[in-house]
């Protein structure tokens, strides 16, 4: 979106600063830009259009090259980012795709008609002969432009500034070894990206590694910001997977696409973050606002409302149908344009999809139809015009491949009223994107946070005032007991390439925060670290489980109004402090290095590490409850079995029923595939032996293998059921999984044992005493089948604990306590 | 524009017909992945690779495997990982792999290490040590090697990236300082060092994006020789790193 501004100014460098220092906030309701009636731009002298007859009858092209009363019709030109075509950057979040010989272009009027000045980088000599440019932003008053380059497949993307005035380019100085890409100019003279550079903390993380995103094994792109001059490089805190393609907003904000993935979530959604790269908020995308599996390149066309791609995570080109996002309640001025910045919220978002036609998937688009790349509002019409990049048929990667062609994306004025795309430039052997007018334009406010400087270089601090207030789960009065707060890593610390068969990442427990008794609560955590919440009742299980990774910068105090809190409501704050806030924050492992945030070697298969004795730790928990971070299931080889903190559970109480003998006489359960009559037969079992032989041996006929890891957590976690679904196999029997990813309290196994309270004193039944449980049910220790075979003796709070937090954290088999990685080989 | 649309038509409606829902991680299948190695289209075979990363897929192990050998880095490594998502067909492949990388030939021995770098197999480590001492692999086979060490970042794989960084061939001295600079624990530049006179200019601009990277003061000399070398990304990367150790 641009507002009526001055012709851009080309003064020399140094004639004054290409951002404004004194930002001001954006003019939205000047939208004065006149609409007359459009006249289609001359196709006499674009590259050979070969749209095919059914787009031009769609068109209804006339001929004039001297159009100046659309949209585009009082702007002198538009800056166009033109790459080598190619096919491989399916996925949305890829960033290193690399094909030499980009430029940025300025097509001078912007019309058919329009002479095309190559703005970069010919000029720059040799050393930029072979560049490619992924992305680029033109300043406020619109002098200079910074871009993502690359000048070498040897090289990584870096930020370049490019004078308009005399053709200068100058590359910043980041990271050599890492790649910057999407530079957003930011209000005082900043610079927002996209990187893989990693941020550190001398205290807590001297040395990380990023992130690897799971699913696509990248390595994660995250937020930045660097002085104009260079200087001054900041990174922000890290998600688990990607954040990719920010842009700004009238307020300030960056909105950008956040890649979700914590178990089944896998996703892309559009998130806010404060341009010092706090308070980060969700915008669209999740809580059934989406309309899509992923929502890219948001650009705001008004206040509250955005132009965005929506497709799917690959095989699209990043290119997919444009989508309309409305944020909040909608109201038109007086121009007639339209805004949705009132009651803002991401569970309030509509959107309206621009472009029916075009797939929201990644099924191949058909001819005409084909798929947008990009867009930039003209106007803040109801329906807007748009200038966007498109290209016809099947932008789709195996469709183009197996054709042995490219998508050929061009420039186009889209007409959303109509749905007619006026066709302005296309070079046949490029791809021509992110086309944008060079106009200048008023810069939004600088945006940030409250810093607590008390909390120093490593910590943040977290918290709400009333877990109570969620539009996400309604809460028993009194039931939460508190909120465990879990930290997210990757493959990147020597795992391999999962933690076990559910698809969630590493998890390791930093604490649990009491709830007070105003439904307030605060932790200290670590800062840039991915954290994941959940509040907890007095068992200590799950109560609800906020399904995404979140972190927060040094400093930095994200206290909501509630768990997932009505956003668009106000949140009352009674008079004086909230109870947590008296009390003050738990501390959630905040200062701990990250290589020690793992229960000790010799805490993991101790069964008495929680204290009955009525004595607490710092956090007014029972002692030793602190030690139990990580849940280890077995051994760092899963194949020779071994034993782990889950583990020594089965072996001290279980495995002398549920062994490879299985003295309790449960029943099996057989999978069958009716197509081959293969069968494989499994029984409930608890001992950590690797998978029988029996088992191994149908890799022979390897369509029954399961993905199993031990025979214990074969038995709990069982197999993916989508891959039985989808194999239409059948499953006869005494089938069950017992153990729920993310939720222990609906876990038969956490269930069958029925763990004894635990908050905020815990009681050892394992001694005797009568304690009270989490269910209704008979503790399996005293069921009298159990009995009849021996028995066994009741786990200890200890014990319990880790049942729980294997469930609650994910079901996996690694954590760092059996990382196969911390070994030397 | 070219004039593609008769291929494209024609394979348009061929894959509309298997077009998928919009999942990510999910709703794969064996029929898939055959369309997409059909299509010779990378994107679309790693795609779908992926998507069947948690299918009990019999169908699928003959076509994920091809794949295991395929010229193609890329496509080796997603299979390598589609395998890390199955450890007991891992395992059994690792056994023929590990044997592979000790005797087998030149391109076995590439397709060995990658696919122990893509499963992240630790124990692998000394198997791609002994692998990297041979003195019959070609360029490729040695950079998978280097690579495969880079990838599992495991300590135990510096002695081999050392040793790399005075390999015979350029690239694989510019990946093995480039790999030295993201293995686990890491604490110093010193074998960089040496890189930073190489012959090769790419290799002495990774080196001194590392020994910057690790603030090496003992660097400092050398990269300062290195502000007029006549390559634009030496002299970028060694005032990078001036500037990092200028301002510990």
């Amino acid at each position: 979106m641009y507002p009526r501004a001055p012709a851009p100014n080309l003064a020399p460098p140094g004639a004054g600063a290409p951002n404004d220092p004194e930002p001001k906030s954006a003019p939205y309701n000047d939208f004065s830009l006149a609409y007359g009636l459009y006249l289609p731009a001359a196709m006499m002298n674009m590259k050979s259009i070969a749209i095919g007859a059914a787009l031009l009858t769609t068109l209804g092209v006339g001929c004039s090259g001297e159009d100046n009363s659309g949209p585009l019709g009082n702007i002198d030109s538009i800056v166009i980012l033109q790459r080598p075509a190619r096919n491989d950057t399916g996925d949305i979040f890829q960033y290193t795709s690399y094909v030499a010989g980009a430029r940025l272009v300025k097509l001078s009027p912007p019309t058919a008609a329009g002479t095309v000045t190559v703005l970069c980088c010919d000029q720059a000599g040799p050393d930029f002969a072979n560049i490619d440019i992924s992305g680029y932003d033109i300043s406020f008053d619109a002098s200079e432009i910074v871009f993502s380059g690359k000048l070498s497949d040897n090289d990584n993307y870096g930020l370049f500034r490019l004078t308009l005035a005399d053709g200068t380019v100058k590359q910043l100085s980041t990271d050599p070894g890492r790649d910057y890409v999407m530079p957003v100019y930011l209000p005082g003279n900043k610079i927002f990206f996209t990187t893989n550079s990693v941020v550190s903390n001398t205290t807590t993380d001297p040395n990380p590694l990023q992130h690897r995103d799971e699913y696509e094994r990248g390595t994660t792109s995250q937020m930045g910001t660097i002085n104009i001059d260079g200087s001054g490089e900041a990174l922000g805190p890290r998600n688990l997977s990607h954040r990719a393609l920010p842009s700004l907003a009238s307020d300030g904000r960056i909105i950008f696409t956040n890649w979700d993935h914590l178990g089944p979530e896998n996703a892309g959604h559009l998130m806010f973050m404060q341009s010092d790269m706090t308070d980060l908020r969700e915008a669209f995308g999740k809580e059934g606002s989406g309309v899509s599996n992923s929502t890219l390149k948001a650009r705001e066309i008004a206040p509250g409302r955005f132009i965005a791609i929506a497709t799917d995570r690959d095989r699209t080109l990043q290119a997919g149908a444009l989508i309309d996002v409305r944020l909040g309640m909608t109201s038109t001025d007086s121009d007639g344009n339209l805004r949705a910045d009132t009651a803002m919220s991401e569970a309030h978002a509509t959107s309206v999809v621009l472009t029916p036609d075009v797939p929201l998937d990644r099924t191949p688009s058909a001819d005409t139809i084909g798929r947008y790349y990009d867009a930039f509002p003209l106007d803040a019409k109801e329906s807007p015009q748009l200038l966007v990049s498109w290209a016809d048929g099947p932008v789709e990667s195996s469709t183009l491949d197996a054709a042995g062609v490219n998508a050929n994306f061009g420039i186009y004025e889209y007409d959303s009223v109509t749905g007619e795309r006026h066709p302005i430039f296309d070079d046949p052997n490029m791809w021509d994107i992110f086309a944008r007018p060079l106009v200048a334009r008023d810069a939004p406010p600088v945006t940030n946070s409250q810093i607590d400087q008390t909390l120093g270089a490593s910590q943040a601090e977290i918290g709400a005032m009333n877990v109570y207030d969620s539009t996400l789960h309604t809460f028993t009065p009194g039931e939460v007991f508190g909120v465990r707060v879990m930290e997210g890593f990757s493959s990147e610390e020597g795992f391999p390439e999962m933690f076990g068969t559910t698809m969630f990442e590493g998890h390791a427990g930093l604490g649990v925060a009491r709830v007070a008794a105003d439904g307030s609560w605060l932790a200290k955590v670590p800062a840039n670290v991915p954290l994941h919440l959940q509040t907890v009742d007095v068992y200590g299980m799950s109560l609800f489980n906020e399904p995404v990774w979140f972190s927060a910068r040094p400093g930095e105090t994200r206290v909501c109004g509630g768990c997932h809190e009505d956003r668009a409501a106000t949140t009352v704050i009674q008079p004086g402090n909230t109870d947590a806030a008296q009390v003050g924050p738990t501390d959630a492992m905040s200062m701990v290095p990250r290589a020690t945030r793992m229960t000790t070697v010799a805490d993991t298969t101790d069964a008495n590490l929680i204290k009955t004795d009525g004595s607490l730790d710092a956090a007014y928990l029972p002692a030793g409850i602190e030690k139990i971070v990580g849940v280890s299931w077995g051994s760092a080889d899963p194949t020779t079995g071994g034993t782990g903190s889950v583990q020594q559970v089965f072996n001290d109480h279980c495995v002398s029923c549920h062994g490879a003998d299985n003295r309790a006489g449960v029943a099996p359960y057989t999978i069958t595939n009716p197509l081959t009559m293969e069968s494989v037969t499994w029984t409930f079992r608890l001992d950590g032996a690797p998978i029988p032989a029996a088992l191994q041996a149908l890799n022979t006929s390897p369509g029954m293998t399961p993905q199993s890891w031990s025979a214990s957590y074969y038995s709990v976690a069982g197999p993916d059921m989508e891959a039985v679904e989808r194999n239409n196999l059948v499953i006869s029997g005494n089938f069950k999984v017992y153990m729920n990813p993310e939720d222990a309290a609906h876990s038969i196994l956490v269930q069958t044992v029925n763990p004894t309270v635990l908050f905020p004193a815990p009681c050892d039944a394992s001694s005797g005493a009568s304690c009270q449980r989490a269910f209704t049910t008979t503790p399996h220790q005293q069921e009298s089948t159990v009995t009849a075979l021996g028995g066994y003796t009741e786990l200890t709070p200890t014990e319990f604990y880790k049942l729980i937090l294997a469930a609650d954290m994910g079901v996996n088999y690694y954590a760092r306590e059996n990382n196969p990685g911390s070994t030397a080989y | 524009m070219k004039n593609i649309g008769t291929p494209l038509a024609a394979v348009a409606i061929a894959l509309c017909a298997s077009a998928a829902p919009s999942f990510a991680g999910k709703g794969g299948s064996a029929q898939l992945i055959q369309q997409a190695i059909a299509s010779h289209s990378q994107d679309a075979i790693i795609a779908e690779v992926e998507r069947t990363e948690g299918l009990i897929c019999s169908e699928c192990i003959a076509s994920v495997t091809s794949l295991l050998s395929s010229d193609n880095y890329k496509l080796r490594e997603v299979a390598g990982w589609w395998y890390a998502k199955r450890p007991v067909l891992a395992q059994q492949m690792l056994v023929q792999m590990k044997a592979d990388l000790v005797s087998g030939d030149a391109v076995h021995a590439r397709n060995a290490a990658d696919f122990i770098g893509s499963i992240r197999q630790q124990n692998a480590l000394p198997a791609l040590r002994a692998a990297y001492a041979r003195t019959d692999l070609t360029v490729d086979a040695r950079t998978a090697i280097v690579r495969s060490v880079g990838l599992l970042g495991n300590p135990g794989g510096n002695s081999t990236l050392a040793q790399a960084m005075r390999d015979g061939d350029a690239g694989i001295r510019a990946l093995a300082v480039t790999s030295w600079r993201d293995m686990r624990g890491q604490t110093t530049a010193a074998p960089a060092e040496a890189l930073l006179a190489d012959s090769d200019a790419n290799v002495r601009a990774q080196a001194a994006t590392v020994v910057g990277a690790y603030r090496d003061a003992n660097a400092r000399a050398a990269l300062q020789q290195l502000v007029t070398d006549p390559s634009y990304q030496v002299r970028h990367n060694a005032q990078w790193a001036i500037g990092r150790i200028d301002h510990q």
